[in-house]
């Protein structure tokens, strides 16, 4: 997929473990807050400088800003130029309603939460409907609209009208010492509030949705999710959290003006910061914050502030150029060596007095730090060449040992015969489950598929073959609701699924693969397919989809690779992946689409073998396939397309006999 | 009257922006490449002209012998330096957008924040203005929409005419293909971006003929390029004329009608809009060039 | 003409030629048959230059052409009809055409070139200023046979001509084909439909699951049983 950031896999650990360390997180957050809320309340008795409270405030501001961006554009990959007009939007609501018309200044950030949430649900009900929308033009449609609001408030005087708005200081508890303590404090709780947000996200449902349409997002429709709905949720809790920062921006500055709250550098800033960090991951944007504002500091104090903005340009280009996801990915995978260095880089200058400012020395220690990260390049896992072997063995192993582990099946678990005799059908065919009547698609005055009638009954294993360009894709894209169409009506299970978008027809019963295999790269082989089950047909919670999963993954054989990530799998592995992951949605149709190109002999016996047993777990089957003689030995029925109708339709060997398909596929002349 | 006046100069000084534009929506349409970089060689070329002309008494005008060469070899560079890291479409915007702040910065520093405007007595043509019917036309705008006019359909003709032009072209819709006919991708994307330098130079020069300087122009123009890019289809470059001068003429009138603040919102209004209806462009008929 | 010894490509970490060897001498029309997904497309990508990923020994004239870039195999007298035509939709067909004979060698000589074309395909001609993205796909088929030949090649890479054309357009398109070997062009012909593929060759290569299963002359692949058993599956 072009045009959407994607994420490497280490970026984005999501295993067993952190779900567990939930609890231990929510602890530690709790008391990170509380430290830092200390810092202010008792400053003057810790004799904390107040220099460094001010700093601190402005990180909080940034990290509210940045884990805002972070949770639309890190977790689900459409980047976002526009962060401005939350912060705009946020920041006129207060000074206009508080500052000029002495509205309560709390009830002002309800206001400005509200705003933004129906700011961000127009532009998300427009741009996300457009199937066509490439991420860039979604980046520029997001620039754009903080030049409409800057606007808008230049004009209207009820706004701004060109003069600003001044913004007085709230009342506020006595206890909590100077404007400036209150400041950080409110800061303090709202910067909380956004990671504590971003990080429950990421760990829900919706987050697990996100990654899976950062990865690869049409895959994520046909396995059931509603894209939609979840970029639209990540979108307005984007715009909810930044309104609320931009509020409490509006008390900071005082003065508000459209070129201080619009600004350009806003989205500048909060994109460097969380690329630097690393987006996809709750914690980056704080990584970025910390660094990018303590080296901003430190430039303006050592006099070269107007190397500042150089600075962060070098930093956006490098980062584009070397590290695209991050120092939090970095750091996860060496943790010591980076925490060590920055420990005891910044304790060899701060303890001597060496620089007199010890935040200098901290500086030195973070980039030192960064340095020893990025140092390295990762080195990438050898893609294992024996693991083909070890899968077969565990399929023939799991076969015999444990049968009771395929899905309930009322007929009788027949032991697999040798894979090169026919097949013989489980069962004898069901119901009618699928039924196209006068189906035709056409692409501009290419007719894929012409007058297309044909009925597949429950457990039949169904070989769809034809010459190239005879239409098989065309009608598995349709069947699995990728297409639709042009005229005609299809039915599956009773259901018209013509007009449905894919995720529901995937949850009528169809689950459909890819030709090339498209796993969700940052997620591990049990989760890929965990995803199935918690968006599928019957949606479970993540830890039940986990333990299912491992269930469809024996089927096909991989469950020793279970914690692997698709990455290190070979093509085949990455293929039974698929065929998985769409087992796991527990579908009465299952459609394969080429599923077996480019695999050695070995390979596809152990294919075949797999195929048979997802049949016999009552699983009807079509399988498009070029190679004839895997489908002699497996279908119970052939239909035969050419040129977009269907030529032949019926038992294998009949079907292969038949004058007609011979001259299909031979020419006009040969016989049979 | 005075209506039709704003509509007239706008539509002339619509034409900078096409010229402005056109460099950035060829790279988009052929490359793939969002280069933002690119405002950053026109506002390097702005004050380049504003400095010859200051310093070594040149006319505006030859100081294109300068700037011109310069930014054809600057362009080049980025362009090679992309291709060679092998940057994608969203990294390119990111990447690019870095760039872009270096650059804005370098002339901050040497030219500092303040408005920079080259003198009356070193520019003759800062006053001059053609008189027609009752309407006044200021020579710099006529001389920017002469020159970008001339420099888009030289450059449209060229697209069309050229086998150079037909690479390109190629280029766009299927490079592999391309490829396979001899077209080498990198050389032309090289010599791409070296052409679309060219023309920031000859952009720069016109706008500071007519407009005070600062480094903060080049986000200035971001909006209203864009606007004329994606209004007159990525890549089609007698679309983004067309855009350029409607840009312009509604900007004119609405700054008249309404007030000169409501301009902008009433034309990214109009472009969202125009994003969401008709994403291709409102001129494109597909395809490149 | 052209000597391929040893050639394997991949996708990936996924093998598509195994040990793929062939010859092909000047004048001569070779097919490659077989059933989709036997790598007939790879096999005819990785010697124009497009398929990069790939093992082995590809020499045109008995220079070797293995490792040289995508742009400047075609300098080395070979030109390609892609799959699925490939002309360039938005361009018009003159501009198609022009575009075929970009490489140096076929520049300086392309008016010529040009009436040529337009003498084999008088279709073409009457429609020199239409998007070429509006054609037939017979007109397709034969614009961007026209386009290969405007780089005056030594050897021409067919890949599927018949695909998706009614049977009289395949006529026309065969006839073409045999017209231009008759200029003394190789021809390196990639076919699903056999009948005609070894109507038209002198010798042919089966191609089944990424390898040569059998070469020999046309003649005797037609009278053999081989050919059928493997593209049926039997």
């Amino acid at each position: 997929m072009t045009g959407r950031s994607t994420e490497s896999p280490r970026a984005m650990r999501t295993s067993a473990r952190d779900r567990a360390g939930g609890l231990r997180y929510a602890v530690a957050f709790v008391l990170a807050i509380a430290a830092l809320a200390t810092l202010s309340l008792y400053r003057e008795t810790m004799g904390f400088p107040m220099f460094y409270l001010v700093l601190l405030t402005t990180m909080l501001f940034w990290v509210t800003q940045a884990t805002s961006w972070n949770i639309l554009s890190g977790y689900s990959g459409y980047f976002s130029f526009g962060q401005a007009a939350y912060v705009g939007v946020g920041a006129y609501t207060t000074a206009v309603l508080y500052g000029r018309h002495q509205i309560n200044f709390y009830l002002t950030l309800v206001v400005s939460a509200a705003l933004c949430a129906v700011l961000a649900l127009a532009v998300g009900a427009l741009a996300f409907r457009l199937r066509s929308l490439r991420g860039e033009i979604f980046a520029l449609l997001t620039l754009a609209v903080p030049f409409i609001l800057a606007a808008l408030a230049r004009i209207r005087p009820e706004i701004d009208g060109g003069q600003g708005v001044v913004v007085p200081i709230p009342p506020f508890p006595a206890e909590l010492g100077r404007f400036q303590d209150f400041l950080y404090l409110i800061n303090l709780l709202v910067a909380g509030a956004a990671v504590a947000v971003a990080f429950g996200m990421q760990q829900s449902r919706a987050g697990w949705a996100l990654a899976a349409i950062r990865d690869a997002e049409d895959v994520a429709e046909g396995l059931g999710v509603a894209t939609f709905r979840y970029k639209l949720q990540a979108l307005v809790t984007s715009g909810v959290i930044g309104g609320v920062g931009g509020s409490v921006f509006a008390l900071q500055i005082g003065f508000v003006a459209v070129e201080s709250v619009f600004n350009l550098t806003i989205p500048l800033f909060v994109i460097v910061m969380s690329v630097l960090g690393g987006r996809s991951h709750w914690f980056g944007p704080v990584i970025g914050v910390a660094f990018i504002v303590l080296l901003q500091d430190r430039l303006t104090a050592s006099g070269l502030g107007d190397w500042q903005l150089i600075a962060l340009g070098v930093v956006l280009a490098g980062l584009v150029i070397i590290a695209p996801d991050g120092l939090y990915a970095r750091l996860r995978a060496r943790p010591v060596p980076v925490l060590a260095t920055f420990a005891l880089v910044t304790a060899a200058l701060w303890i001597p007095d060496l620089p007199a400012e010890p935040l200098d020395a901290i500086l030195a220690g973070m980039l030192a730090a960064t340095a020893v990260a990025l140092w390295r390049p990762r080195r990438r896992g050898a893609v294992p060449q024996t693991r083909a072997a070890e899968t077969s063995a565990a399929v023939t192993d799991a076969d015999a040992g444990t049968p009771a582990v395929t899905a309930a099946d009322a007929s009788a678990v027949a032991r697999p015969s040798d894979a090169a005799k026919p097949a013989t059908p489980a069962t004898e065919p069901g119901e009618v489950l699928v039924e196209c009547r006068g189906v035709a698609r056409y692409f501009g005055g290419v007719r894929a598929l012409e007058d297309v009638t044909l009925t597949i009954r429950e457990g039949e294993l169904v070989g769809l073959v034809g010459p190239n360009g005879s239409g098989k894709t065309t009608l598995v894209g349709l069947l699995s609701g990728n297409l639709r169409p042009t005229r005609g009506s299809i039915r599956v299970a009773g259901h018209e699924i013509t007009g449905l978008p894919p995720h529901r027809v995937a949850h009528v019963g169809v689950a459909r693969t890819y030709q090339i295999p498209r796993p969700f790269a940052s997620m591990t082989v049990r989760d890929n397919v965990a995803m199935a089950i918690m968006f599928g047909r019957s949606p479970e919670p993540l830890a039940a989809a986990r333990r299912d999963a491992q269930r469809h993954l024996e089927v096909v054989g991989l469950d020793a690779l279970a914690d692997v990530y698709p990455s290190a799998l070979n093509l085949h592995q990455r293929q039974l992946l698929e065929m998985a992951r769409a087992l796991a949605t527990d579908p009465k149709l299952l459609l394969l689409d080429e599923a077996l190109a480019g695999l050695n002999p070995a390979e596809i016996d152990n294919a075949v073998e797999v195929l048979r047993r997802i049949h016999r777990s009552g699983v009807t089957i079509v399988i498009v396939e070029h190679l004839l003689r895997v489908v002699n030995q497996l279908a119970t029925r052939i239909i035969v397309l050419d040129r977009g109708t269907c030529l032949a339709d019926g038992d294998p060997r009949a079907v292969m006999s038949d004058p007609a398909v011979i001259q299909a596929y031979l020419g006009k002349r040969a016989h049979a | 009257m005075i209506t039709l006046q704003a509509a007239l100069a706008g539509a002339l000084i619509g034409g900078l922006y096409a010229l402005m534009a056109a460099g950035v929506s060829v790279t988009w349409g052929v490359l793939r490449i969002i280069n933002l970089a690119h405002f950053g060689m026109i506002l390097l070329s702005a004050y380049l002209t504003f400095q010859l002309v200051t310093s070594w008494g040149m006319d505006p005008i030859l100081t294109l012998v300068v700037t011109v060469p310069g930014m054809f070899v600057l362009g080049g560079a980025i362009q090679w330096a992309y291709d060679r890291l092998g940057i994608s479409e969203l990294n390119s915007l990111l990447l690019s957008f870095g760039l872009l702040i270096l650059m804005v910065q370098a002339v901050s520093i040497v030219w500092s924040a303040d408005f920079q405007r080259m003198h009356e007595s070193a520019n003759p043509y800062a006053t001059g203005s053609v008189t027609v019917g009752g309407l006044v036309f200021p020579i710099t705008t006529l001389l920017a929409f002469g020159f970008a006019v001339s420099l888009i359909a030289g450059a449209h003709v060229a697209l069309q005419r050229t086998f150079l032009g037909r690479a390109l072209r190629a280029c766009a819709e299927d490079p592999a293909v391309a490829a396979a006919f001899g077209i080498d991708h990198r050389r032309i994307g090289t010599l791409l971006g070296a052409a679309a330098g060219a023309t920031a130079a000859v952009a720069g020069m016109l706008f500071a003929l007519a407009n005070a300087l600062t480094p903060a122009s080049a986000f200035e123009w971001f909006g209203t390029v864009f606007a004329v890019v994606i209004l007159g289809g990525i890549g089609h470059l007698v679309g983004t004329l067309a855009a350029g001068v409607l840009v312009g003429m509604v900007s004119g009138v609405v700054s008249v009608v309404l007030s000169p603040a409501a301009a902008p919102f009433v034309l990214f209004s109009a472009i969202v809009l125009a994003l969401l209806l008709r994403p291709q462009g409102l001129f494109a008929t597909r395809g490149a060039a | 003409m052209l000597e391929i010894r040893d050639l394997d490509a991949f996708y990936g970490d996924a093998q598509a030629l195994w040990n793929v060897s062939l010859d092909v001498h000047s004048g001569e029309t070779v097919s490659i048959i077989g059933t989709n997904g036997a790598g007939k497309t790879t096999l005819v990508n990785s010697i124009a230059g497009i398929h990069r990923s790939r093992r082995g020994r590809i020499a045109i004239d008995g220079v070797d052409v293995t490792g040289v870039p995508a742009h400047r195999v075609c300098e080395h007298g070979v030109a390609i009809v892609p799959e699925g035509r490939r002309v360039f939709p938005h361009m018009s067909v003159y501009d198609n055409l022009c575009l075929g004979a970009y490489r140096a060698g076929a520049r300086p000589s392309y008016r010529d070139t040009l009436n040529e074309v337009y003498e084999l395909f008088p279709r073409l001609a009457q429609r020199r200023d239409q998007r070429a993205g509006s054609l037939s796909g017979g007109e397709q088929q034969m614009l961007a046979i026209g386009r290969a030949m405007m780089a005056r090649p030594r050897l021409l890479l067919l890949d599927e001509p018949s695909l998706g054309l009614a049977p009289v357009m395949v006529d026309a398109v065969f006839e073409a084909i045999e017209a231009i070997s008759a200029r003394d062009v190789a021809v390196l012909l990639v076919e699903q439909d056999v009948e005609r593929a070894l109507d038209i060759s002198s010798r042919a290569y089966l191609l089944a699951e990424g390898r040569v299963v059998a070469g020999d002359t046309a003649e005797a692949l037609r009278r053999s049983d081989e050919v059928r058993r493997s593209v049926l599956g039997l």
